[in-house]
């Protein structure tokens, strides 16, 4: 059936289209009609009409997502019954909910960024039971015992492109996270701090050559993400010094920078907490190569959900509620701790304008991407009100009224007037997440594309506008209209195979029969486990 | 022997799948309990219950709500047994019984072996309160300190005191003992605590939580939970993912609300409450634990256990007549376990998904 959504104002930044246009669907892609006539219209005039959006970064899956629900009944108590065929959708904080709100948004793939080799089979589960939109996953190396020690006796680069391009197929994701390199090893073995040039004690490694090393086996397996980094010294006052020399040390190759804010602190004014967004802005202006999500903070009751254990053990003290999860998994583990941003409290409110500076200060919208690192900025159910926040100044300054007089010290965000277009939220949302994981037919409007599309009625109020879709079409099904899911369908799982040298199987084999006392074989994840549950679609490697 | 049967005689299985639909779908209040089940058949069951406005429950739910009172009150460290193996260089094993909760603890924290990573050490190995005779192990030197079950709690309070340095009212040869235990403990390097739940009151669970996290303020320590049988931990996991709560949870209102009294199984059924119920125990046919027998009732379990009363529907043993995706203890994972003895046996979730297609068009989906 050919459907035609006529006379929207379509947004399209991929293939230069802003403005009033038709796009036409037929069975799950958009098509060109050459001269037929729709079987089905609808009138979009008034419209917005863009690819469905992607985000690149959101915990929504996985044992550590997990761990914190059960650690937090309170916060996600239900209170609405559901609709007709859609199962658990008002579950909150449920995966089923997960993906009725992120349609309702107008989002149709989502990356959860955080898996654990050896929690894949559990995180690919959780991921099937998120309905409607598409899935993907990083894999997390870095602090694996078999990394490391191959570092340690200076192993050849192949043997390591082998195990990473090994691993991330046998975990079925579309590529590799790292997180506090080192750093949660090095906190197993009781440090409590762990900087870019520290050493990991027993393996004689730095963290700079655990991440130059995996960015490098990135590239030559042909992974098309870049490695993703979760750098050292998360949320430390001065810790802009640690993002300005990782940012050195990738030395002009591909690299994505998780959550920035996070790490765009100064030492200025008098609680020695300042932005230092406008440097690191610069730095990444300067250098083509790097790409960062913002991990906004946006005030509200959360909980911090992190495989970066050291940086969350140091937050328990300061969790509200007073409780958390602290895992010492194999690897890299996890810490959960519950935290409230607070508009009124002067470092809440410093990294919610860094934030905000980060997103403004860097000039091309393909290099910065939209997140609150769901949850840990805040939820992503924020996300209509961080873009308005972009689209207006006046709207900042509503804001910055209401933020503790000390802040503008030691921020430039009333300063910067800047207001992002549609065009920009698209390219911000739709383009830069594709090409970022190389996805070729998504983000995008051109015939071939899936038919992936979010239409939102054109409203002053832009959070409205972003928060309920008008129309949302997955594969081609009307899956939104109004603002509620009306239907469930079942989204895929993206995922890479970049092949390898089989050899490598054995010498793991072997590894585990050593180190574990167990077959290697306990951790896999079979496609016949997840049958039913989760379905692959294939993104292709780059040559 | 019969697939499936009513009140102990044998019936086709299409007939006891009708007859299990109409049960469910008259019931106002039904319950899904037991639900020892692989991961794919607590998915099916929680469904069910949902798309019935029923609720359901875990055979092992106290066991799981042990460890998890004291995760939602104050928090835990924890860590994987592997971990353990490669990495702990002292293991304290807390309360009795052990080895009947997880035959194969000692096999898998290699206790006689020495560390692997942080560097190779040779272990210390303590145990509070272990059953007579329990402590013995070849090649390894267990210390233990004797405590009845009912002065467990009081040895542990004392131990964490003494961590803390802290006085303890406790007789000098008593009180010379607990300090030593207390100074193994601070020298360790990555200690790790190992209990089950089964055998303890939240109490002791969370005192043992509460020194993990003193002792993490100087070194490292962590824990190792047993958790329950019948496949409770990856029940739990799915639980949590679906709904956001543990079982003894209700859909009475069309959304989840998670009651460790309201929505306990047998609680339910004494009461009234519930007026049909699904008892799943696929593992090894355990009896619901409820005193009423009027209740209708449907039983899902291995080839056998048909109970004398009710419709009773034989499925395969998770892992061992199927490959099924479950909680491995010795990983701390969910792993696909394959069959080792396939049968011509439904699975948990295709027993429910033959229920299900049979309930007629008026329940909604
Ligand atoms: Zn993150």
């Amino acid at each position: 059936m050919l459907t035609r959504l006529r006379g929207g104002h379509v947004v399209d930044p991929f293939n230069g289209v802003d403005g009033v246009a038709d796009v036409y669907l037929e069975d799950g892609r958009i098509v060109a009609p050459d001269g037929r006539a729709p079987d089905e219209e609808i009138d979009v005039s008034g419209h917005v009409v863009m690819a469905g959006a992607i985000d690149i970064h959101s915990h929504i899956a996985g044992g550590n997502v997990n761990s914190a629900r059960l650690l937090l009944p309170e916060m996600h108590r239900s209170i609405r019954a559901r609709l007709d065929g859609t199962p658990l959708s008002t579950a909150k904080w449920s995966t089923f909910e997960t993906g009725r709100l992120y349609a309702q948004m107008g989002f149709t793939t989502v990356v959860e960024p955080a898996v654990a080799p050896h929690h894949a089979l559990h995180a690919h589960f959780e991921l099937g039971d998120v309905p409607i939109i598409d899935k993907g996953a990083l894999t997390v190396l870095g602090n694996d015992d078999f990394l490391l020690a191959a570092l340690r006796s200076n192993e050849s680069e192949t043997a390591i492109t082998d195990y990473v391009a090994q691993t991330v197929e046998a975990t079925g994701t579309l590529g590799l996270k790292c997180i506090n390199p080192g750093g949660a090893d090095a906190f197993k073995q009781n440090m409590r701090a762990f900087g870019l040039d520290e050493i990991v004690p027993f393996y004689g490694v730095t963290s700079r050559q655990i991440f130059t090393s995996l960015q490098k086996a990135t590239q030559t397996v042909g992974i098309p993400h870049p490695l993703h980094l979760h750098m050292n010294n998360l949320g430390i006052a001065g810790n802009i010094d640690t993002a300005l020399a990782t940012i050195d040390a990738a030395e002009g190759l591909p690299l994505h920078l998780a959550h920035v804010q996070f790490y765009a602190y100064g030492l200025e004014g008098k609680s020695a907490f300042s932005s230092a967004a406008p440097a690191l802005a610069a730095k990444i202006n300067a250098n083509k190569n790097i790409t960062v999500d913002v991990g906004q903070v946006m005030f509200s009751d959360t909980v911090t959900i992190s495989s970066d254990v050291l940086s969350q053990y140091g937050r328990l003290e300061g969790a509200i509620p007073k409780k958390g999860v602290i895992f010492d998994g194999d690897a890299n583990g996890g810490g959960v701790v519950p935290y409230a941003y607070r508009i009124s409290n002067y470092y809440n409110a410093v990294q919610w304008a860094a934030g905000l500076e980060l997103f403004l200060l860097i000039e091309d919208p393909l290099q910065v991407f939209f997140t609150t690192d769901h949850p840990n900025g805040g939820p992503f159910t924020t996300y209509p009100e961080l873009f308005a926040l972009l689209m207006s100044a006046e709207l900042r300054a509503q804001w910055l009224e209401r933020l503790p007089a000390e802040v503008r010290d030691v921020t430039t965000l009333p300063s910067i007037t800047r207001e992002y277009t549609l065009n920009e939220i698209a390219l911000m949302s739709r383009v830069g997440p594709a090409r970022l994981y190389g996805f070729t037919d998504r983000g995008r409007l051109d015939a071939g594309s899936i038919a992936d599309i979010a239409v939102y009625k054109d409203q002053r109020d832009k959070a409205g506008m972003f928060r309920n879709a008008a129309y949302v079409f997955k594969d081609g099904e009307l899956v939104v209209r109004d603002g509620a899911v009306t239907k469930y369908v079942k989204g895929k799982t993206l995922r890479i195979r970049p092949g390898y040298d089989r050899a490598i199987e054995k010498r793991l084999d072997a590894y585990y029969d050593d180190v574990y006392g167990l077959s290697r074989a306990i951790f896999e994840v079979p496609e016949s486990a997840l049958a039913g549950k989760s379905v692959y679609a294939e993104v292709a490697c780059r040559n | 022997m019969s697939n499936a049967t009513l009140d102990g005689k044998s019936i086709s299985s299409e007939d006891a799948y009708e007859q299990a639909a109409k049960i469910l779908q008259e019931a106002s209040f039904p319950l899904v309990a037991g639900l020892g089940a692989d991961v794919a058949g607590a998915q099916a069951a929680i469904l069910l219950a949902e798309r019935l406005r029923g609720a359901f429950d875990h055979l092992a739910s106290r066991d799981s709500l042990t460890d998890l009172e004291v995760l939602r009150s104050a928090g835990v460290f924890v860590t994987t047994p592997n971990e353990a193996r490669v990495r702990a260089d002292l293991v304290l094993l807390v309360g009795p019984g052990l080895q009947s909760y997880w035959p194969g603890i000692f096999d898998r924290l290699a206790l006689d072996k020495e560390t692997i990573h942080g560097g190779t050490s040779k272990r210390r190995v303590l145990w509070i309160g272990p059953k007579r005779n329990e402590a013995k192990l070849d090649g390894v030197e267990i210390e233990t300190i004797a405590a009845t079950e009912q002065d467990l709690a009081g040895v542990l309070g004392a131990l964490r005191a003494r961590v803390g340095g802290r006085p303890a009212a406790l007789a000098p040869a008593a009180l010379k003992k607990i300090d030593a235990a207390a100074e193994a403990l601070r020298a360790a390097r990555f200690g790790v605590a190992v209990w089950a739940a089964a055998g303890l009151d939240p109490l002791i669970v969370e005192m043992l939580q509460g020194m993990i996290a003193d002792l993490n303020v100087t070194t490292r320590f962590t824990g190792v939970p047993i958790g329950g049988r019948s496949g409770a931990t990856g029940v739990l996991q799915a639980s949590a993912w679906m709904t956001g709560f543990p079982p003894r949870t209700g859909f009475g209102r069309g959304y989840p609300e998670h009651d460790t009294w309201r929505f306990e199984a047998s609680r339910l059924v004494d009461s009234g409450e519930a007026d049909a119920a699904l008892w799943i125990s696929a593992y090894d046919g355990e009896a619901p634990p409820w005193e009423s027998d009027d209740i209708p009732l449907i039983t899902l379990g291995p080839p056998g256990s048909a109970p004398k009363r009710g419709l009773f529907i034989a499925v395969g043993k998770p892992g061992e007549n199927y490959d099924a995706v479950e909680f491995a203890q010795e990983t701390s994972s969910l792993v696909l376990r394959r069959a080792g003895a396939p049968a011509e046996l439904p699975t948990v979730a295709e027993a429910i998904a033959a229920i299900s297609a049979k309930f007629s068009e008026d329940l909604p989906c």
